[in-house]
């Protein structure tokens, strides 16, 4: 009997968590399905949700426009160059608090983060007066610095938080053993700081690659990621919503696939650990 | 117990990280501050001028100023509590045992992960658009008049879009932080005769208290300058129905050229993010000791 009721009490949870699950996720479901409509369909007064007729011709049309290929393109270099220049850069930095702190290692950390707390709005004018000047301004270039820099806090603290879970006394033995300092980081720590690293890296390119500010602000038409690609589909007609779902699903996929798979590095990441 | 070796090898890894930061802090930062004392506008070059605090009281005394303000506030405390509610009984459910949690959850946290120009572009055109979108469509069908949302409601429907985007980050947080919670604790509780109302007051909340003021403070960094939704939605109108500072302070350095004045509402923005900043990493420091 109380299996019964227990049972009960499962389906229900699981019908209301389904219809909020999908609730939430519609608009990008709609997205999807009318991606593969034709465009008088995806303005169709009555709109269809499964019965029409399924066409491929919207993302061929998009991708026909060899400027969608070029300003992925963009985005994989831009998120992917920020991110792997940030952990160049990150790596040694966040490796030498994790394993030997000093007295300022705490303060040192909180003010990296405290970089992080400055309003883009703040710094957008010499920013952009710099990149101008420079010649950076538009370039791919110019977004993966600006973009590392950005994110170089957050790439630190995550692996921070993960290289302080490794244990001391390991390094310790190893160094005991004789281990130079060079070896102690490609065989002992290395191995060990790999699942850390690629958790960090995940996160970090899904945060480069719909990173919104710089992007729209520091390129126009050479440079522009996906993000500022999309921003120009701005119209108020309703003239090409196919088209605009074809190219946003493609936007959005490739993250979103990538997403799911760093669930839990995710809440570590955005929350410097806070949380876990 | 380091070396003295090591301790200065620590030293050497450390500061290309601090070195840059430290430029990328003070350099940008620094320009702001002089620019916001200068008249500069990039339309007149060669005119620029020291001229103290002009530009701060041209920004404090813009008709524009008040307005984003406040929609500011409205922004960031309108999507809070919709993230945060939301988010504690999304959580609370996603807790409950069910079949097919993992999809369940993976529905949920989808939204995070679209691009903020492709969600409000998706969200304007084919939900919201008062003709051809599916919430003119829904209405009709229902005999009612379709809403333009962005003309009447422009900043609600904002918020309602950074809403969706961030419901899923507040659960996923919350959701972690309640499997953490003592399970024997709740089942004790329920022995005694608790009710799930007061075991939820009780027990729940306060345990998922830490959670929520990260998700709070952590939010508020980001929602303070939210920008592609409203570029691409609205545009700051009608009029500056939907302007924030981020955007004002955009408008005027990148649309009027008017450096100075932009600065001067840079620095603005910076003092206001830094008092929310404060609360943040006293938070975060207080978990590093532990």
């Amino acid at each position: 009997m109380a299996r019964e009721v227990s049972k009960g009490r499962k389906a229900a949870v699981t019908l209301l968590a389904w219809g909020v699950a999908l609730l939430i996720f519609f608009p990008i479901l709609w997205t999807f399905l009318t991606s593969f409509k034709t465009e008088g369909e995806a303005i169709n007064s009555h709109p269809s949700f499964l019965f029409f007729d399924w066409t491929l011709e919207n993302y061929e049309t998009v991708n026909q426009r060899s400027d969608y290929l070029a300003h992925f393109w963009n985005s994989v270099v831009i998120s992917l160059g920020s991110t792997v220049l940030g952990l160049i850069i990150a790596v040694p930095a966040a490796w030498s608090m994790a394993f030997v702190p000093g007295k300022r290692t705490k303060d040192l950390l909180m003010w990296m983060l405290s970089t992080k707390m400055l309003p883009a709005v703040g710094v957008l004018v010499p920013l952009y007066l710099l990149a101008r000047d420079t010649g950076l301004l538009d370039t791919k270039t110019g977004l993966v610095i600006v973009l590392t820099l950005v994110n170089l806090p957050i790439i630190v603290w995550m692996l921070y938080t993960y290289f302080k879970e490794i244990p001391g006394e390991i390094l310790e033995a190893a160094r005991m053993d004789g281990a130079t300092l060079s070896s102690e980081i490609l065989y002992v720590l290395t191995p060990m700081a790999v699942p850390g690293i690629a958790s960090t890296l995940l996160l970090n390119v899904i945060l480069a690659w719909n990173e919104s500010f710089w992007t729209l602000n520091l390129t126009a038409a050479n440079a522009a990621p996906l993000t500022a690609f999309i921003a120009s589909y701005s119209s108020p007609e309703g003239l090409f919503y196919a088209k605009l779902s074809a190219a946003s699903t493609m936007a959005i996929a490739p993250i979103m696939i990538l997403g799911w798979f760093s669930q839990k590095q995710l809440v570590r990441g955005l929350t410097f650990g806070a949380v876990k | 117990m380091a070396t003295q070796a090591s301790r200065m090898a620590g030293r050497l890894m450390l500061s290309p990280a601090v070195l840059l930061l430290l430029l990328w802090m003070i350099v940008p930062l620094g320009m702001t501050i002089y620019f916001s004392f200068l008249r500069f506008n990039l339309l007149m070059p060669g005119t620029e001028e020291f001229t103290g605090f002009e530009n701060y009281h041209y920004f404090f005394t813009d008709p524009a100023f008040w307005p984003a303000l406040v929609n500011t506030l409205t922004l960031v405390l309108g999507v809070l509590v919709i993230t945060v509610v939301g988010g504690i009984a999304l959580a609370v459910l996603l807790d409950q045992p069910m079949w097919g949690q993992g999809i369940v959850r993976i529905l949920v946290i989808a939204p995070f992960f679209v691009m903020p120009s492709v969600s409000a572009l998706v969200w304007k055109n084919m939900l919201m658009n008062p003709v051809n979108g599916l919430f003119a469509a829904l209405a009709r069908t229902l005999g009612l008049q379709p809403i333009d949302f962005f003309a009447t409601a422009p900043l609600a429907s904002i918020t309602a879009i950074v809403a969706w985007q961030w419901l899923p980050f507040a659960t996923l947080i919350l959701f972690t932080a309640l499997q953490s919670l003592d399970r024997e604790q709740m089942e004790a509780a329920e022995m005694d005769g608790a009710g799930p109302v007061w075991r939820f007051v009780h027990l729940t909340l306060p345990h998922l208290m830490r959670a929520m003021t990260v998700v709070v403070l952590i939010q508020t960094i980001f929602l303070l300058s939210v920008f592609a939704e409203i570029l691409v939605t609205t545009n700051g109108g009608p009029g500056t129905a939907s302007t924030t500072l981020t955007f004002l302070v955009y408008m005027q350095s990148m649309l009027q050229f008017d450096v100075g004045l932009g600065s001067a509402g840079g620095i603005v923005a910076v003092l206001l993010a830094n008092i929310v900043a404060i609360f943040l990493m006293r938070m975060i420091g207080k978990n590093l000791e532990a």
